[in-house]
């Protein structure tokens, strides 16, 4: 029981890190304050308590399938406010940027934080009422939680001591990751509930990376790794990262043309 | 601001929690491991002892009496006919019955079971035991010995928080004294068991301190000297041209001329050591609580003469407003204002002052009817020897550029903000001061 705790919350717990401490370095890099992104972490806990101690009202929804619905909207949110949050580096006005900036780190932490934490509270609350069970289960997540947190610590330490440039370039891969890994999710839950058809899958990793192991689990947190992904979801993930880099190259381009700007 | 203390207490927990739980989760697996070939080898023996202690070789109902529900025993004879079982086994064969270990599925539950082959009565023994039961008993021992290391994490967060705070008091004390430190208070630092790593750097800060000490005494001496040397020949000066003036009369030009440029050497000697004193690195900051509005009036006073000489129309307005201050900087600073204000403003002008408190600070402003200044000029009028309408206003006037860097110096010197603008008059000049309340601290 303690391993599957182990990789259930680590899970959970590194995918948020990620979003946390590239917010939380860039505000440290900007001069912005920290202050709303913690506020934005706190609202976010809160909210991730009041999700799920209504799971079972939320779960009734739509025929029973409320959850999956709730959690993959969640995921499309996050992708959306990563893409808003690259897009505000376009706009020319400062300050208007600057609101919008901190609206996409704020809507996006609280989001990530929600689904990530609301599951993590749903696996505890689910062995309450075993005893014997629960004590592995919450060291277990004790153990999760902690290796993904200091993981959390090291990423952001990591962005604000190395150059702007490298922390730039890390930080990017961070935002296509997790865009990555937040789509190939929502694919996921909604193939889970048919609202995307069940497909042939297009190969079989599995027995090279195990869905279901250690590394199989933390990937999936990463990238969103699936070890026997279906057309769509290859489809998706492809083009939610080539809009990506499409803002960015056109960012990159616009920087060259305007050295001063 | 990045924070050394919460980097090393993060970067530290962070650290020992990583290398510690991965650790843990390796020493839980072989941990795990290790109790499964424990139980493993007792299934084993239990097996070998029942075919030492049970020699039955025809049929015989269960055992009646259940010890253990989570382990249970077969015994088969070579026909592979059920001859013995316990009362929770199965009566089928879960398994064929092949020596070693096998895992199979009965009552809903995943067991364990060894077959042993007993060579000397030719039967098969098979005991077997649930494996979540088994799994659960190992993980409740293994999870005895690393709770402790989970649980300890707070603890070692709490000693590494001490810890680095004890190491960062040398930085901290330092830090502190810096911040403590008047303007004028050029002594050395001194820090008890300094650590080998800010030994430098306090020598360092020392041997500038007392480079600084003797450079501004080296200086106020100068100054002193300067002021001496200067202001006893031009006294010198004024007393012939007044005895000159009482043999020749009022009435001689040159004499007038010579009286002009005599007042004006004058005025610039005391310019300059008022912009000595009132330069923010010199100031001796003696701040004490000083009310701009009596303080205002008083200036009027004083210079009543120039503004009656031009029949000019002063007003002021406002309320006692207390604030802290450096007393002689605030009267150099109104009385170059005003000066200023009734040089530029013509003959039956008007000059209005007010002074006014309220939550945010004290405002003082000075606004007259005279010639004003240009908005694209109002940042070059505070440069040292910068004068506007120099040809205009030369011949008429003293002046000689120093009047609004000094003003600005004692602005900055009480971390003031000032700003130049339109009067409410058809033409002329509004300063506005203000002087924040909490920058208004002595420094």
């Amino acid at each position: 029981m303690l391993l599957n705790a182990v990789i259930l919350t680590l899970r959970e717990v590194i995918e948020a890190s990620l979003i946390v401490s590239l917010f939380l370095a860039f505000c440290q890099l900007s001069g912005q304050p920290k202050k709303t992104i913690l506020a934005a972490l706190f609202l976010g806990l809160l909210s991730a308590i009041l999700y799920a101690f209504n799971i079972s009202a939320i779960s009734q929804w739509q025929n029973g399938i409320g959850q999956e619905i709730v959690n993959a909207s969640i995921c499309f949110l996050v992708y959306l406010f990563l893409l808003i949050f690259l897009a505000t580096f376009i706009k020319s006005d400062p300050k208007s940027s600057k609101q919008l900036q901190s609206l996409a780190m704020v809507v996006g932490i609280t989001l990530a934080t929600t689904q990530e934490g609301a599951e993590i509270i749903l696996y505890l609350l689910g062995f309450t009422f075993s005893p014997e069970l629960f004590r592995p289960v919450l060291f277990g997540s004790l153990i999760g939680a902690g290796i993904g947190l200091s993981f959390g610590i090291f990423i952001y330490y990591l962005l604000i001591n190395v150059s702007k440039k490298s922390s730039l370039r890390i930080g990017f891969i961070m935002i296509l990751l997790i865009a990555g890994s937040m789509i190939m999710q929502a694919i996921q839950l909604l193939t889970q509930i048919d609202w995307i058809s069940s497909q042939y899958p297009l190969w079989d990793s599995s027995a090279f990376i195990n869905e279901r192991s250690l590394t199989g689990q933390l990937l999936y947190a990463l990238i969103g790794y699936e070890a026997t992904p279906t057309p769509i979801q290859v489809i998706s993930y492809v083009v939610s990262l080539m809009l990506i880099l499409a803002l960015s190259a056109y960012l990159y381009f616009r920087d060259q043309r305007q050295p001063n700007a | 601001m990045r924070s050394i203390r919460l980097y090393l207490l993060l970067s530290l927990i962070a650290t020992i929690t990583l290398v510690n739980f991965v650790s843990l989760l390796h020493g839980y697996q072989s941990s795990m491991e290790q109790a499964q070939q424990l139980f493993d080898s007792r299934l084993q023996s239990m097996a070998k002892l029942i075919a030492a202690a049970n020699h039955d070789q025809t049929e015989r109902a269960p055992l009646p009496q259940q010890q253990t529900p989570y382990v249970f025993f077969q015994i088969w004879d070579h026909n592979k006919k059920l001859i013995i079982r316990s009362s929770n086994a199965p009566s089928l064969s879960l398994s064929v019955l092949t020596p070693g270990f096998h895992d199979v599925n009965y009552e809903s539950y995943r067991w364990r079971n060894f077959i042993f082959h007993d060579e000397l009565s030719q039967r098969w023994i098979v005991t077997a035991e649930r494996s979540d039961i088994r799994y659960s008993l190992a993980e409740q021992v293994v999870l005895k010995s690393i709770s402790p290391i989970i649980l300890g994490i707070p603890v070692a967060a709490f000693i590494i928080w001490w810890a680095i705070s004890l190491g960062l008091r040398p930085l901290r004390n330092l830090t502190e004294q810096l911040k403590l430190k008047q303007a004028n208070d050029l002594s050395p630092i001194i820090i008890e068991h300094t650590p080998t790593e800010l030994i430098q750097v306090v020598q360092t800060t020392n041997a500038l301190f007392s480079r600084l000490d003797d450079a501004f005494q080296r200086e106020h001496q100068f100054s002193t000297d300067v002021a001496h040397e200067l202001r006893t020949p031009v006294s010198v000066l004024k007393v012939h041209l007044h005895n000159l003036q009482t043999t020749f009369g009022d009435n001689n030009e040159e004499l007038n001329l010579l009286r002009q440029g005599v007042n004006r050497m004058g005025h610039l000697i005391e310019q300059i050591l008022a912009l000595y004193r009132a330069a923010p690195d010199q100031a001796m900051s003696k701040f004490c609580t000083i009310d701009l509005y009596s303080l205002a009036q008083n200036s009027i006073a004083t210079n009543y003469g120039l503004f009656e000489e031009k029949q000019q129309t002063i007003e002021l307005t406002g309320e006692p407003s207390p604030m802290a201050g450096d007393q002689f900087a605030l009267e150099t600073l109104l009385h170059n204002l005003l000066s200023n204000s009734c040089k530029y403003t013509p003959v039956g002008g008007q000059i209005v002052i007010s002074v006014e408190s309220s939550t945010a600070g004290v405002n003082l402003t000075i606004e007259d009817s005279g010639v004003g200044i240009p908005s694209n000029q109002y940042v070059r009028v505070f440069e040292r020897f910068y004068r506007l309408y120099d040809d205009q206003y030369n011949s008429e006037t003293i002046g000689c550029g120093l009047g609004l860097a000094i003003v600005k110096h004692i602005v900055e010197l009480h971390h003031a903000f000032i700003e130049l603008g339109q009067s409410k008059f058809k033409s002329g000049l509004k300063v506005t001061i203000n002087f924040p309340i909490e920058a208004n601290q002595p420094w």
